[in-house]
């Protein structure tokens, strides 16, 4: 039933689009000059027939499940029922009209249920002739209002600009909604385990945390020892290092290839099938990683008489540093195709061969551009994920020798929040703790990535 | 210049043809450049007259559809010729263009880029001369002494200008090439730049191309006049402004066109 009251708001929307554009045509046919194009007038009796029915339809459906429950409920007051027992007595009124109640059917309940199906349907009735009304009401208002010299564009203008203005605010509102989330569960997280702990501890053993039983109260002194981030950041810094250690040279190159040496017909072909592996989905990297390049590793480590372990740090960082490379190669093929041809004019003219003028002046002054692209790579190595997990083993290990098994934040988060868990334990809001700390170390990169872009950007404006 | 009554030539072109591709661009150009002379180019947009100054420092070469055939001999040797070094080439040849294209470094190491990359400097005593001289040359040192390790994109225009000039003769060329130097100017800046072209003039070889009739009259001795890829009539400036044989050109010249 909802679903057809939306579909005939939004067909009513589009019918009274064209009304109000055939009355603007026909206003014009007397001669008349409108104020503004028809279109104009269409839209403004579209938003008049839609708007305001949208907004009570939206409000009904906010409100209507509160105040029908207010009004079973009442029946219940006077009986001295807990608020935990009449919520479950207005659940079972509900399944029981559903017709999907196993439990004991008391005379109350039955009661209970007839009145709320009784309501539902009298508040459904009441919508369609609401909504109906208003939207009759607003037509006919808007229609009216469609004259020579009333104006619809800045109305049309202003209702743009605040769909618009809703879209970002609501990604705005994501981002202070989930930041806020990570800020209070990472307090709660730091009220149990002292943040000197945290972040100078050098043992990372969460599992710990699972020994504990739910019934005993929460003791902060058994997870001494516990929750020491030391090994999972620099593991992270540790396998980013290694990916850029691949990622900056091969994507740099080749971004100087495309940009400056390659034909017309060679970049043609080149920069779309590099930047394909910007879109090999990352867990197809990590089994990649996982079970061919980590064994190989391996296998090449035995026969030169070394230690490897078959998962890692060098196995997730290099494939990581592949997975890098299309955004530095594409970005910084574009920042350098974008340094002016007069520079390379001047210096071609001073007698400068193509390596010299790459070098001394289009690598200088594409610089900050290039820094922006790794910066970008780097924040990209910090945040992945699924590559660690499958390709450098999930125990925290505090190693800088690449050949052995490493883990990373994201991976650790993972670890965490795999399986059963509880909020409000301690090991539960160490994901949130890590997640912030993730949050805070890319997002700073990104602010320093978008400065460097953007005093680049004035450079030639 | 006259030698013994005779002038000599410095730059001989001999049957020049230029293509984009399938698109000819310059006829059969014959043009032959007075040394210590300047020579203008004038003529309408399109006319081919920038193609013609980029056959002879082979700056059509960065261009990938560009062909160029025909001869240009200089210091009597064919520069289209295989065996010909287009570094040693573009060093004896120097270039200003349209607009004023300064790297983004500072002002010292816009002027020591062509010494640097042509090894001519031995000592940091000796690139500081060779920049020195160079800004006095081009009438810019006093503005710019003491700043000489400030960007030089953050110059005005016409010093920018003066600065791609520095650039330019700082690895003394014996050629050089202006491409509408003045175009992007006001004209305080033009009369500045055509002043030091004229001082120029006695140690370099220049040709200079303009949209500017009074430019051209101003400055150069002699004068080529170019239309629809093809080089119309050429001789002295005086010549061709008060009594040029072809029809097109004295159109051209009065403003009947272009």
């Amino acid at each position: 039933m909802n679903l057809v009251i939306f579909i005939f708001i939004v067909l009513l929307g589009f019918t009274s689009y064209y009304f109000g554009r055939k009355k603007a045509y026909s206003i014009q046919a007397t001669n008349t000059r409108l104020t503004a194009l028809p279109q104009f007038y269409g839209y403004y009796l579209a938003i008049w027939c839609a708007i305001p029915a949208f907004i009570i339809y939206s409000l009904w459906a906010i409100f209507e499940p509160s105040i029908v429950k207010l009004i079973i409920l009442s029946d219940y007051s006077n009986q001295g029922h807990l608020d935990d027992e009449l919520n479950l007595i207005y659940e079972k009124t509900k399944s029981l009209s559903r017709g999907q109640f196993s439990g004991e059917i008391t005379t109350y309940l039955e009661t209970s249920a007839e009145k709320y199906l009784n309501l539902r349907s009298i508040a459904q009735n009441s919508k369609v002739v609401l909504i109906l009304a208003i939207i009759i009401a607003s037509i006919v208002y808007g229609y009216k209002r469609i004259s020579s010299n009333n104006r619809t564009r800045e109305p049309v203008e202003k209702f743009l600009n605040a769909v618009l203005f809703t879209a970002s605010l609501a990604a705005i509102l994501t981002t202070i909604g989930i930041v806020f989330s990570l800020i209070f569960q990472t307090i709660d997280f730091f009220k149990v385990i002292p943040l000197f702990d945290f972040i100078f501890g050098t043992h990372w053993y969460p599992a710990k945390a699972f020994v504990r039983d739910a019934s005993e109260p929460l003791d902060p002194s058994m997870y001494s020892d516990t929750f020491g981030a030391v090994p999972i950041f620099a593991g992270t810094f540790f396998i980013a290092l290694i990916a850029m250690c691949v990622a900056i040279p091969i994507g740099l190159m080749s971004g100087i290839y495309l940009a400056e040496y390659a034909s017309t017909k060679v970049r043609q072909y080149a920069k779309p099938l590099i930047e394909i592996l910007a879109g090999i989905p990352t867990v197809v990297y990590g089994f990649f990683a996982a079970l061919t390049v980590g064994p190989f590793l391996k296998d090449i480590g035995t026969a030169m008489g070394l230690e490897v372990s078959a998962e890692s740090a060098l196995a997730a960082g290099g494939v990581m540093g592949i997975m890098i490379i299309p955004f530095i190669s594409s970005l910084s093929d574009d920042v350098i195709t974008s340094v002016p041809q007069s520079l390379r004019d001047g210096s071609y003219a001073m007698g400068a061969t193509k390596s010299e003028t790459i070098k001394k002046v289009i690598f200088p002054a594409a610089l900050p551009g290039i820094v922006g692209s790794i910066l970008l790579g780097v924040s990209r190595a910090v945040g992945e994920t699924m590559i660690v997990v499958m390709a450098s083993g999930l125990a925290a290990n505090l190693t800088f020798n690449p050949l052995e098994s490493t883990s990373t934040i994201t991976a650790q988060i993972v670890v965490i929040l795999i399986g059963d868990q509880a909020f409000g334990d301690p090991k539960t809001q160490a994901a949130f703790a890590l997640g912030m700390t993730l949050f805070l170390v890319t997002l700073s990169l990104n602010i320093f990535a978008l400065r460097v872009v953007k005093k680049y950007r004035e450079k030639y404006e | 210049m006259k030698k013994n009554g005779v002038k000599m030539i410095k730059i001989n072109s001999k049957n020049v043809d230029v293509f984009y591709g399938k698109k000819q661009a310059l006829f059969n150009i014959n043009l032959d450049i007075e040394e210590n002379q300047v020579t203008a180019l004038i003529g309408p947009s399109g006319c081919g007259k920038s193609t013609f100054l980029r056959c002879l420092n082979r700056m059509n070469d960065v261009i990938d559809i560009c062909r160029v055939k025909g001869q240009i001999i200089i210091n009597d040797f064919d520069i289209n010729d295989k065996s010909c070094d287009v570094v040693r080439l573009r060093e004896k040849i120097g270039m200003v263009f349209q607009k004023p294209n300064p790297f983004p470094k500072t002002i010292y190491e816009n002027i020591s880029y062509g010494p640097t990359i042509h090894g001519m400097a031995q000592s940091k005593n000796e690139m500081d001369e060779i920049v020195e001289n160079s800004l006095k040359k081009a009438a810019l040192w006093e503005e710019v002494k003491d700043r000489l390790h400030e960007p030089g994109t953050g110059l005005s225009g016409g010093q920018q200008q003066r600065l791609c000039i520095a650039r330019a003769i700082s690895v003394k060329p014996e050629v050089i090439l202006m491409d509408e130097p003045c175009s992007a100017l006001d004209p305080i800046a033009t009369a500045q730049i055509e002043e030091l072209i004229d001082e120029l003039k006695k140690d370099h070889t220049i040709i200079i191309v303009t949209h500017s009739m009074a430019q051209a009259a101003r400055v150069s001795q002699n004068t080529g006049f170019f239309h629809l890829g093809e080089l119309i009539e050429h001789g002295s400036t005086d010549k061709i402004f008060k009594n040029p044989e072809n029809k097109r050109t004295q159109d051209y010249i009065t403003g009947r066109f272009g």
